[in-house]
């Protein structure tokens, strides 16, 4: 209770503070502004060939909606159509509400695309990623939220020739499953509340230190101190997650060509827990993954040709690294590998068609996907 | 998990050391770079650049704004860049 009224107390002196001393007009237009509302985002479908299917799908309309109130009150909000072997599915991305506070401090609340590690939430958006799936252990069933329920503040700021960046933020995080055998130790990251009364903390750090912000490495991490829903044996288990990003771009004029290099490492540390394995017995498994990947992609943006120009071929591979004695693939396989080579047209700044050749454990497949982005 | 603390250490320490030599003030170079300079070494850390008269003034104040909160570009970048993509229209 102590800390509650702590945290409330701090809050509102902050709130004081910026409204009196750092920024004493924002007194007054504090609630005035103009409210002007901005549409973009895109479309996209997939193609997807190998040895058990071959089918059209993930048929998505994403619609972002961004929302000036004023100066220093803006909403940003995403919401999703998606189609799936059950039928069409409706879904809010994020709804973010954003408070700029000063030019190094930004408040923000609701659900929204938390920055831990690079590509979920930004590298893996489809006008930004170089291919038609993610990275084994980036996409549904890997580690990390895609999106969370909390708050959060963040900033950034230029540092001599250096550039910094902050995100940290207060959600109601991961959420334990133990239903079955087949998903115990793993995690429910998109729920819309909280199964017990624990917050996750988590944030990022990324650092430029080129002038032209050419490159960028980040660290992150999470960490929640309960996840097991309230009142069961599980409650108390921990959950801590750590991740490293780089990111590198650079217009290369001897080869006339653009070069992107992208990387991610990221890894999870469960508190281990004795699970039901649904025959009246228990087991348990020491709950550590990781997961990463590297891409590489070239651009001749500065041929003359105007269809060479627009091509672009990618390289990718990743790795998935699941706790063996956990039940979760039907193939008992605890490592899982992917290697992609692609080639993508980008008939507009946001819009491309990609086509990959990929060997996923084994598999060859053939991705396909287009996107149309507004 | 000393690995870990030894990478996350030497993190820190680079981004210090850095801002020690380099002062915690930007530099002039950085602090005359254009709109479109920025925009340019900016939005395509991440993204390809769009057609700078793609969007109204009204639009591409929200779409920059949005890009702060997404992409983390400093308040300074931000004004910068709005006023090179609004004087484009």
């Amino acid at each position: 209770m102590k800390r509650k009224i702590k945290l409330l107390t701090t809050s509102c002196l902050l709130l004081w503070f910026e409204l009196t001393v750092v920024n004493p007009a924002t007194a007054q237009n504090f609630f005035q502004g103009q409210t002007k509302l901005t549409i973009v985002g895109n479309a996209q479908i997939d193609y997807l060939h190998d040895s058990t299917q071959s089918q059209f799908g993930n048929l998505a309309f994403k619609p972002i909606f961004l929302v000036s109130l004023s100066d220093k009150l803006f909403l940003e909000s995403e919401l999703e159509v998606a189609t799936s072997s059950e039928g069409v599915e409706l879904v809010l991305e994020y709804a973010n509400m954003v408070y700029f506070a000063n030019r190094y401090l930004t408040f923000h609340a609701g659900r929204f695309l938390p920055k831990f590690g690079a590509y979920r939430g930004r590298f893996g958006e489809a006008y930004l990623q170089r291919f038609a799936n993610s990275p084994v252990g980036f996409g549904d069933g890997g580690i990390g939220a895609m999106t969370e329920m909390g708050v959060g503040v963040q900033g950034g700021a230029q540092v001599g020739d250096s550039k910094i960046n902050y995100d940290l933020y207060a959600t109601n995080g991961p959420q334990l499953l133990t239903g079955s055998p087949e998903e115990a130790g793993q995690f429910e990251y998109e729920a819309y509340g909280n199964n017990n009364k624990k917050k996750s903390i988590g944030g990022r750090f990324g650092y430029l230190p080129f002038s032209n912000s050419s490159l960028e490495v980040g660290y992150s991490f999470q960490h929640k101190a309960s996840t097991g829903d309230r009142l069961t044996p599980y409650e108390n288990t921990t959950f801590t997650a750590q991740a490293f990003d780089l990111n590198y771009f650079k217009t290369l004029e001897a080869i006339k060509s653009q070069i992107r290099v992208v990387g991610e490492y990221k890894m999870l540390n469960v508190g281990n827990q004795n699970y039901d394995d649904g025959n009246g017995s228990s087991f348990t498994f020491t709950n550590k993954s990781s997961a990463y990947y590297i891409q590489g992609s070239i651009r001749p943006t500065q041929v003359d040709n105007e269809f060479l120009k627009n091509v672009e071929l990618a390289l990718r591979y990743s790795e998935f690294n699941t706790p063996q004695g956990a039940q979760w693939f039907a193939d008992g396989q605890h490592v899982r590998t992917q290697t992609a080579l692609g080639i993508n047209y980008w008939y507009r700044w946001n819009g491309v068609l990609k086509m990959s050749y990929q060997k996923q454990n084994g598999v060859d497949g053939f991705y396909a996907q287009l996107v149309y982005g507004f | 998990m000393k690995k870990t603390k030894l990478l996350i250490g030497s993190y820190i320490l680079c981004a210090l050391t850095t801002m020690y030599l380099y002062g915690c003030k930007p530099t002039q170079a950085v602090t005359e770079k254009s709109g479109a300079t920025l925009w340019s070494e900016n939005c395509q850390r991440c993204h390809n650049l769009p057609p700078a008269t793609m969007y109204n003034d009204d639009q591409w104040k929200a779409i920059v704004t949005h890009m702060q909160v997404r992409a983390n570009i400093t308040k300074e970048e931000a004004i910068k860049i709005t006023e090179f993509l609004q004087s484009s229209n």
